[in-house]
């Protein structure tokens, strides 16, 4: 018996040891604490240090600029690396580790020239190859990067990416260290917005090639952006510093950024209350009682809430049946009473923040395409039902993927099909991936969706319904419509492609496949004397230009 | 008990790889994948990223992979965060967790046993009902109602602990507390059950009898019976408390490995969802392991060694 005391109180001294070993850890940890506290002081007392504190949500999921496809990725990296191109605060793209950019007449080939101080945080200058490099390793089928279908544009990528050409014959070319020569495979408007994009920033070729794993940790992480990495506590933390090498270094006010990771919106906003943060979003039950705060702000995110009905299943075969459903939703009332986080309802299928060459914001040009219209529903609920031969309208169920937000919009639309339609839907919650998953094999009459943009182009959003897209996930094909897209892929004439644009939202809206609900914002709670954060429709955050008074 | 400790780890290994086996079958039986989101995923992209995790194999082929896997205890790169193996995520989840953990239990034991003794000697007076009426409470508010409610009053209204994060032993003061409540409540009242039971045994008038101190009474005679209910509910507890608690974890932004086991299952990251489960699972029955032999030494009436034989 003494024999197993003795192992128990062994076991039980291993466990004890091993808790203090972690209470080591965490030992260390307050005088990191102790350490900014002082940073704090000395901020007062001597130079005034200027730190943002923001929260990131969670860890970034890579700061390969190639993988970490989403915004906990790229609203970080979109401060420590710069682009050929960089969105101004017009949200349009302007010369950044480019000074020149030169297109040929027949808008196939571009010439940048990169700026003689553009350097690498590690003091190399920025080349062409970089570049080069960097963009052979985002197509690089090994590479699998979700983001590489946005240089499909370049000529030779994608059979590259397919793994049907070479890397050679991606048309991204280096003549010399400050020239870069990309040629596409068709005119295209908003190429140089694309190539904002973090995937497309460069990578150090030498700290690549000796490193491979340069991205993984804040010592090996070489950036060309206005910040630099200073350290990156996995789970926990991420400090930018002011990078000295930054071209535009004198631009950059801030000295530096430290992004927590708090991924629980209420906490996120108790620790901004508590002044930790100096940014916060808005959870979702105060968004009523936040919505008139003076430290609330609003900026339009291109993208929308939707729904899609099924071509190919009764009753939505019938296109005016599938208007009468459209035309039942009350978008203003579902902003007001349901989602109640200042949205602007939607009445077309392209976002606001898009203008044409006539200087005119796209969706005000092309006006309301769908509209409540109670006695209209009706009436094309009747004429579509005799077209069919239906006495009774087959079942109609309406699946959403779990999570309150949708519920409540699912639920405010069975009520509205009811009271205007009159027609009993059925609801039905499926958790999120089973939902992505069976939407793609067309297993719904009537789903939820949302669409955010990857580019700051119409053409992103419409080119979704094109027959047999990935994303058209309603079985709708219409050769007009294909014709449309193709069409204003190649058209060179703005204005024509403009109009082209307006007569493609306006056939989508018109055979309505899908029914449009509201455009989304971005809501966010900033703290009196932040100024210069930039938020784009289509974009990440910015933090060059701000400021922290 | 040589034998029955060999038996017992064999049977440990035995339930573990059916808990793996279950999980492996279990996972790629839902619908969905690791690329099913909303945003477009060209064909080709998956079909690169199912190549990359031997996810365009067949699931047989990829059982064996994940045999060998569980074997060599390596798990290979997350699909969500493809920078990461499964191990380091644990290797630097499971540490924060483990001391988050620790803490509590210490707290929970500590504080529930006292009060429970103190319930059952001052039986039916104020102490009693105090200990109860708290022990009520702590067991019917969930801790993240609770997490939410001291994060407000304590850090954002009265301004004296920081809201959240793990940085220092100051941080560590409100998920304690909002973790520890419910396992204090249930550890009082256990404790106090059993302690009114113990207290009316005839060994108890002898001990008075014998003339021992009132303290040794109580700790050596009383408490050391009645702990044997609050030992069995240990194990689970352990386990459940020293490898993540999701919820308080997320509330509080502590990077302990809860998280992993919530939304890897969400994400369909197939060697976070294995990795986290068989290090759960594994965690959880050397606990009970563990419980089971310290029985034997708080109660002489269980003898293990004889269990296979003569009862």
């Amino acid at each position: 018996m003494k024999k197993w005391l003795t192992f128990i109180i062994v076991a039980m001294l291993a466990l004890v040891l091993a808790a203090c070993t972690a209470t080591k850890d965490a030992g260390k940890e307050p005088e990191k604490v102790k350490d900014t506290k002082g940073e704090e002081k000395k901020e007062e007392t001597v130079a005034k240090e200027k730190i943002l504190y923001l929260n990131n949500g969670e860890e970034p999921t890579s700061f390969d600029p190639s993988v970490g496809f989403n915004a906990v990725s790229w609203s970080a990296l979109n401060n420590l690396m710069e682009g050929l191109t960089r969105l101004a605060e017009d949200h349009l793209a302007v010369e950044a580790t480019a000074e020149k950019i030169d297109v040929s007449e027949d808008g196939l080939t571009y010439t940048f020239t990169i700026r003689e101080t553009a350097k690498w945080s590690n003091g190399d200058p920025v080349v062409a190859g970089d570049f080069v490099f960097a963009w052979r390793h985002m197509l690089d089928p090994a590479t699998a990067s979700p983001a590489s279908f946005l240089a499909y544009f370049i000529e030779g990528a994608e059979a590259y990416n397919t793994g049907e050409g070479t890397a050679e014959d991606v048309a991204v070319e280096a003549p010399d260290e400050k020239t870069l020569i990309v040629k596409l495979t068709a005119p295209n408007e908003a190429f140089l917005n694309i190539i904002t994009n973090p995937s497309f920033f460069p990578i150090n070729e030498k700290v690549a090639t000796a490193d491979p794993k340069w991205f993984t940790e804040a010592a090996s992480f070489v950036g060309n952006g206005p910040f630099k990495l200073a350290s990156w506590d996995h789970d926990v933390s991420l400090v930018f510093e002011k990078n000295e090498n930054y071209w535009d270094a004198a631009a950059v006010k801030l000295d530096k950024v430290e992004w927590a990771m708090v991924n629980d919106p209420t906490t996120e906003y108790q620790m901004y209350e508590s002044g930790e943060l100096d940014e916060s979003g808005v959870p979702p039950e105060l968004a009523e009682k936040l919505k008139d705060s003076d430290e609330l702000r609003i900026d339009d995110q291109a993208g929308l809430y939707f729904y899609r009905l099924n071509t190919s299943m009764e009753p939505f075969t019938n296109t005016k049946i599938r208007r009468a459903f459209g035309l039942a939703v009350n978008q203003q009332e579902i902003v007001d009473y349901v989602t109640k986080n200042g949205e602007k309802p939607a009445h077309g299928f392209v976002t606001y923040g898009f203008i044409g060459p006539d200087g005119k914001e796209f969706r005000d040009s092309v006006g309301n395409l769908v509209e409540f219209n109670k006695d209209e529903a009706k009436k094309l609920l009747e004429e579509g039902m005799k077209e069919e031969g239906y006495t009774e309208l087959p079942k109609v169920e309406l699946t959403y993927s779990t999570s309150p937000s949708h519920q409540n919009i699912a639920v405010a639309l069975q009520a509205t099909f009811k009271e205007v339609l009159g027609v009993d839907v059925g609801l039905k919650n499926i958790e999120s991936a089973v939902f992505a998953s069976e939407q793609k094999e067309f297993k719904y009459q009537m789903s939820r969706s949302s669409f955010l943009h990857d580019y700051a182009d119409p053409v992103n959003a419409l080119e979704s319904f094109i027959t047999d897209s990935s994303m058209n996930r309603t079985t709708w094909s219409n050769a007009e419509y294909d014709k449309l897209i193709t069409d204003i892929k190649n058209e060179t004439d703005e204005n024509k492609r403009w109009e082209l644009l307006k007569q493609a939202d306006q056939l989508l809206m018109e055979e309505m496949p899908v029914f449009p609900i509201y455009y989304y914002n971005q809501t966010t709670l900033e703290k009196p004397g932040i100024t210069g954060i930039l938020r784009h429709p289509v974009g990440y955050i910015d933090l060059k230009y701000t400021d922290k008074n | 008990m040589a034998v029955y400790i060999v038996k017992r780890f064999f049977m440990m290994i035995a339930t573990i790889l059916i808990i793996a086996t279950l999980t492996f079958f279990l996972m790629h039986s839902i619908p969905g994948s690791p690329f099913d989101e909303e945003r477009t995923t060209n064909p080709t992209i998956q079909a690169n990223l199912e190549k990359y995790y031997k996810l365009d194999q067949p699931v047989a082929v990829q059982y064996v992979y994940y045999l060998k896997s569980i074997v060599t205890f390596d798990f290979g790169p997350s699909i969500k965060k493809p920078n990461e193996t499964v191990n380091s995520l644990l290797a630097r989840g499971f540490p924060i967790s483990f001391e988050l953990g620790m803490i509590t239990i210490l707290v929970a034991v500590i504080s529930g046993v006292t009060l429970g003794t103190f319930a059952a000697l001052r039986h039916n007076g104020f102490i009693d009902y105090m200990a109860m009426t708290f022990a009520v409470v702590g067991i019917s508010v969930p801790n993240f109602v609770l997490a939410t409610l001291l994060i407000q009053q304590v850090a954002v209204t009265w301004q004296l602990l920081p809201p959240a994060t793990w940085s220092s032993p100051l941080h560590m003061i409100l998920p304690t507390l909002a973790l520890a409540t419910g396992p204090t409540a249930i550890i009082a009242r256990l404790t106090r059950a059993s302690m009114l039971e113990v207290l009316t045994q005839d060994y108890m008038k002898m001990a008075r009898a014998k003339g021992l101190t009132p303290f040794r009474i109580v700790v050596r005679h009383a408490l050391r019976n009645a702990l044997m209910p609050v030992v069995t509910i240990m194990g689970t507890m352990l386990a459940g408390i020293l490898t993540g608690t999701f919820v308080i974890e997320k509330i509080f932004a502590i990077p302990g490995m809860g998280k992993y086991f919530v939304e890897s299952i969400n994400n369909r990251d197939y060697p976070v969802i294995m990795g986290s489960t068989v290090f759960y699972s594994a965690f959880l029955v050397f606990m009970l392991f563990l419980v089971d032999i310290v029985y034997g030494f708080l109660d002489p009436r269980i003898k293990l060694h004889r269990k296979d034989g003569d009862v």
